[in-house]
């Protein structure tokens, strides 16, 4: 098939950063230093190639997009200085943008002051929904879900959960068609028999747990600061310490709600730092706090080659996890104390809205490669099984 | 014989191994040792170094010697450094002879050692036998005409023509247009300084209007020539209503007489399709608008430019061009840095074989990227296609092989197919001058690197683009460096020949003609030097080739340094050792 060259695809990338890369003349060398690249996925000369020409198709069928950790290892090799990570980093946004069908993600992105503004307005809506249906602030305890009815977040929740899971499930469908139809894998491919199915199984433990939990290629091809700084302080032990704790902040959630519906505990009673699930709870917000705020420092420092750029969508992500582990931390204490103080009610609220406003935007930010990574990484193991 | 009366001194160099791996120099030595005539025989680590010319030179002092031998490595190298070994230790440097055991021996020669050595041996016995019957050798001294004639008017042209003017040579410059100027003068911004061709121009016909030892003549050209080195006298057509011939009296020729732009076939690359048009075409077209483009009243949105119409052909083909153009990559790349400066939205596709832009030209590379222009590759053997559709729209076709061999069509308003230079048609002239010509068809210099400019007419320099495909800086240059070649010869007023030249011996003559047909160079002519013709060699004219010597049935001619006894005593060297 013969595609037609436009050159619009690449002014339109480089309105979600990548501002330097028409300086690529193809040369290779980003190819050549990438530790991760295999000849299953070759990059970033290839995709930065896609862009110049105009194949946005092909481009958006690429897993090679999200199989880049963004070392920056490239970017130190290039000899244009067309900062080819910077350019996988835009690419990854735009596809997170075409994925999403409303256009909302596209908008967040590229007007950073319209973006940060509805970040802004949806938190003080979903503030002021859930204060319209205030209770008393009781001064004897820090009785939140009499503050806040517990059934009102509960729906709430529930309601930005499931627009959430649509609009989440139409950029993934997208991008699977995408990759599907690029990599010639077919439904069949994947669970028409046995060994397929195995096959399957395989490319899955890889993409979740060998890949995503484990982090294995970022920690041992991708950390360029290895031999500088203590592991504690490397960028995949932060990204896996934010990861780790944010997912076992949805499991001691989750648990707390399965014992609520067991009636062995109702959500809100106030259990003892030991109590599993609350321990659970302050060991994994301990993690997303330590992981996130070390992440905001290092890229407000901007030292480290991976983190030299920063736009307004890095910012808004880790500002919304962070808000709402400090803000979750703050009600904690709140909780330990003799007497309930006022402010402890007014957090509470915070958190709730800032909490829901970052599931509900989650498709259309950055929190979206937690999704659509795995997704690629699933390819690209069946691709390596193959 | 003269043989007991020379003094011989015979070197044999190691080379640093390149020679005494393979070839046992303690052998060659002992073997010159014993040879009549040799007092002096020696080996060398290396010869041409410092302390091995000096002992060579002591040694000719010291021991009085008449003839050297050097046996190293080729002539081509090192005969000049040791004829001026001789030189500088009194003797004359054409007593000198080099013996060739590196190319001839050592190198080619690598599996029997004991049979390289043997031909060591007998090649330097051959340089003594020679050695023994040299003679000294001065010179030959030419008067010359201190004034150059510069034929073309151009921008190599105009500037040589200062430049002789400017160390004092009389000058006159040849033009074949009504007007100087050449292709620069049809130019306006020129790349890489934006600098404006016109301008150059005018500015140097200026300089030539203030210097009166510059004779110009416009839509003339250069019909004849005679004469030799030093003094050749030109006949000059002038005056296009009734032309006449003047002749004029030159020491040495320029020639500047530049390129005809490739105009490709109809049908190549699509050309001949309205809105398909060469690089000068679109050069034009950039000049004669302002602003945005237009092409016959249509608003240009998009440019496609097709590299290498014209150029780098494949061999196969009779009458390809096989070379690189050079200046095409970068003057494309000018060209749409210049269109993207006056038109930001205009979309710019270059599909190119390889980006030569070399030298400080990457930059203006880097920067047609940043304004955005896209760069494809075709491969050598899938060049684009060009096809317009049925309501007249252009798309290009071709396979990128940076985007994985993906088929992509283009789709453009204006096809610019981005011609090189070839040769100019010039039959008349090249006839004259009788210079030959590279494959290409471009005239041809004597040694890409050393001699530039000089071609093998001596006095008669090549310059600028008539020599091959060069920029206009590039064309300056070799002009200039013509300008130098020239004042070599023609400041002194005088210049030395090597004396290494045909001479007949008159007695034997019987002026049969045969030498003036073998003669290349037309050197020889039937005189009456005596009281009967004989044929008569110029010094000046001929090139020591020896092509005449054997021709002459009377062997009346020899050629000096290398004389039918010279050569018969090295054949008899040669022998001596095969049959021992």
């Amino acid at each position: 098939m013969t595609a037609q060259v436009d050159v619009r695809l690449l002014s339109d990338i480089q309105r979600y950063g990548a501002a330097d890369v028409s300086a690529c003349f193809s040369c290779g060398t980003c190819t050549a230093t990438c530790p991760l690249v295999s000849e299953d996925a070759t990059f970033p000369r290839r995709m930065i190639r896609y862009a110049q020409v105009g194949l946005r198709d092909k481009l958006l069928s690429s897993k090679e997009l999200w199989t880049c950790y963004a070392c920056g290892e490239c970017s130190e090799s290039c000899p244009t200085q067309a900062e080819p990570s910077e350019f996988m980093a835009a690419a990854r946004r735009y596809a997170i943008a075409s994925y999403d069908r409303t256009g909302l993600a596209r908008l967040m992105y590229t007007r950073p002051i319209i973006g940060t503004l509805i970040a802004v307005i949806l938190a003080a809506f979903f503030a002021l929904f859930m204060y319209a249906a205030h209770g008393p602030q009781s001064t004897t305890s820090l009785d939140i879900f009499g503050f806040i009815p517990e059934a009102l977040i509960h729906d709430l929740g529930i309601v930005v959960m499931a627009v959430v899971f649509l609009a989440g499930l139409a950029g993934v469908a997208t991008m699977v068609r995408r990759l599907g139809t690029a990599n010639a894998v077919t439904l069949r491919a994947v669970v028409g028999s046995r060994a397929a199915l195995r096959r399957s199984a395989g490319a899955l433990w890889s993409a979740l747990g060998v890949e995503s939990l484990g982090q294995r290629r970022y920690r041992a091809d991708c950390d360029s600061d290895a031999s500088l700084a203590p592991w504690y302080r490397r960028r995949w032990f932060l990204h896996a310490s934010t990861m780790w704790g944010f997912l076992g902040l949805l499991a001691a959630t989750i648990i707390d709600y399965g014992l609520a519906l067991a009636g062995i505990k109702a959500t809100g009673t106030p259990v003892p730092i030991w109590y599993p699930v609350r321990l659970l709870g302050t060991v994994s917000g301990l993690l997303l706090l330590y992981g996130v705020s070390m992440l905001i420092v290092q890229r407000y420092r901007g030292v480290e080659r991976s983190v030299r750029h920063s736009t307004a969508a890095d910012w808004t992500f880790l500002a919304l996890v962070w808000i709402t582990g400090v803000t979750g931390f703050a009600i904690e204490l709140a909780l330990y104390l003799p007497s309930a103080p006022a402010w402890g009610y007014w957090l509470f609220l915070f958190h709730v809205a800032v909490a829901m406003e970052l599931v509900l935007l989650a498709p259309f930010m950055k929190f979206a490669h937690a999704v659509y990574r795995p997704v690629a990484l699933f390819f690209l193991a069946l691709a390596v099984h193959e | 014989m003269t043989d007991k009366q020379r003094r011989i001194g015979v070197y044999v160099c190691h080379c640093g191994g390149n020679i005494s791996d393979h070839v046992d120099v303690d052998q060659v030595v002992a073997a010159a040792q014993a040879e009549p005539g040799v007092v002096v025989a020696r080996q060398m680590m290396f010869a041409c170094s410092d302390s091995g010319q000096g002992e060579m030179e002591r040694d000719i002092e010291e021991q009085h010697l008449d003839g050297l031998v050097v046996a190293s490595c080729s002539p081509k190298l090192h005969v000049v450094t040791f004829r001026g070994v001789a030189k500088r230790a009194g003797l004359n440097p054409y007593e000198y002879t080099q013996v060739n055991v590196r190319e001839q021996a050592s190198w080619v020669h690598t599996e029997d050692a004991q049979g390289t050595t043997d031909k060591a041996i007998s090649l330097v016995r051959a340089g003594i036998a020679r050695t023994r019957l040299t003679e000294p050798l001065e010179p030959i001294v030419v008067k010359t005409t201190q004034r150059t004639l510069v034929v073309g008017g151009g921008v190599a042209g105009l500037r040589a023509a200062i430049g002789l003017a400017d160390i004092g040579l009389g000058v006159f410059l040849v033009e074949r247009e009504a007007e100087l100027g050449g292709w620069v003068g049809r130019f306006d911004e020129m790349y890489p300084t934006g600098k404006n061709g016109r301008a150059l121009i005018a500015s140097l016909i200026d300089e030539i209007g203030r210097r009166p030892s510059i004779t110009v003549f416009a839509g003339a050209e250069m019909v004849s020539k005679a004469g030799s080195f030093g003094n050749y006298q030109v006949g000059i057509r002038v005056g296009a209503a009734s032309p006449e011939t003047l002749t004029i009296e030159v020491g040495s020729i320029i020639v500047a007489t530049g390129f005809d732009a490739y105009q490709p076939e109809v049908g190549e690359f699509g050309y001949g399709i309205d809105g398909v048009v060469t690089l000068p075409e679109f050069k034009e077209l950039i000049e004669a608008s302002a602003g945005p483009l237009s092409y016959h009243g249509r608003a240009v949105r998009s440019v496609a430019y097709v590299y290498c119409v014209g150029s780098r052909q494949g061999d196969a083909e009779p009458g390809a061009n096989a070379y690189c153009s050079r200046y095409c990559c970068a003057a494309t790349v000018a060209a749409s840095v210049q269109l993207a400066s006056r038109d930001a939205l205009v979309h710019q596709y270059h599909l190119y074989r390889d980006m030569r832009t070399y030298g400080k030209f990457e930059l203006m590379y880097t920067e047609s990227r940043k304004l955005g222009s896209v760069y494809l590759k075709f491969a050598d053997d899938a060049p684009p296609a060009v096809a317009q559709d049925n309501a007249g729209h252009l798309t290009v076709t071709m396979r990128d092989l940076l985007t994985g061999g993906e088929e992509l069509a283009i789709p453009a308003d204006l096809v610019v197919l981005v011609t090189g230079m070839i040769p100019c048609k010039n039959d008349e002239l090249i006839n004259v001058l009788k210079l030959p010509l590279g494959r290409d068809g471009f005239f041809n210099e004597i040694h890409p690197k050393l001699r530039p400019v000089e071609t093998v007419v001596d006095g008669v320099y090549i310059a600028g683009a008539c020599q091959g495909p060069k920029n206009s800086s590039e064309s300056v240059a070799s002009g200039l460096a013509a300008v130098t070649q020239s004042a070599v010869i023609l400041k002194k007023g005088f210049a030395e020949l090597d004396p290494l030249v045909a001479v007949v011996d008159a007695d034997a003559c019987t002026a049969c003609g045969v030498c003036l047909d073998a003669c290349p160079y037309g050197a020889i002519e039937m005189a009456a030097v005596t009281a009967r013709p004989t044929a008569v060699i110029s010094e000046t004219g001929c090139k020591g080739c020896g092509g005449c010597v054997p021709m002459c049935p009377e062997n009346a001619i020899d050629l000096r340094g290398y004389t039918d006894a010279q050569i018969t005593a090295m054949i008899d060297g040669l022998l001596e050792v095969a049959v021992a």
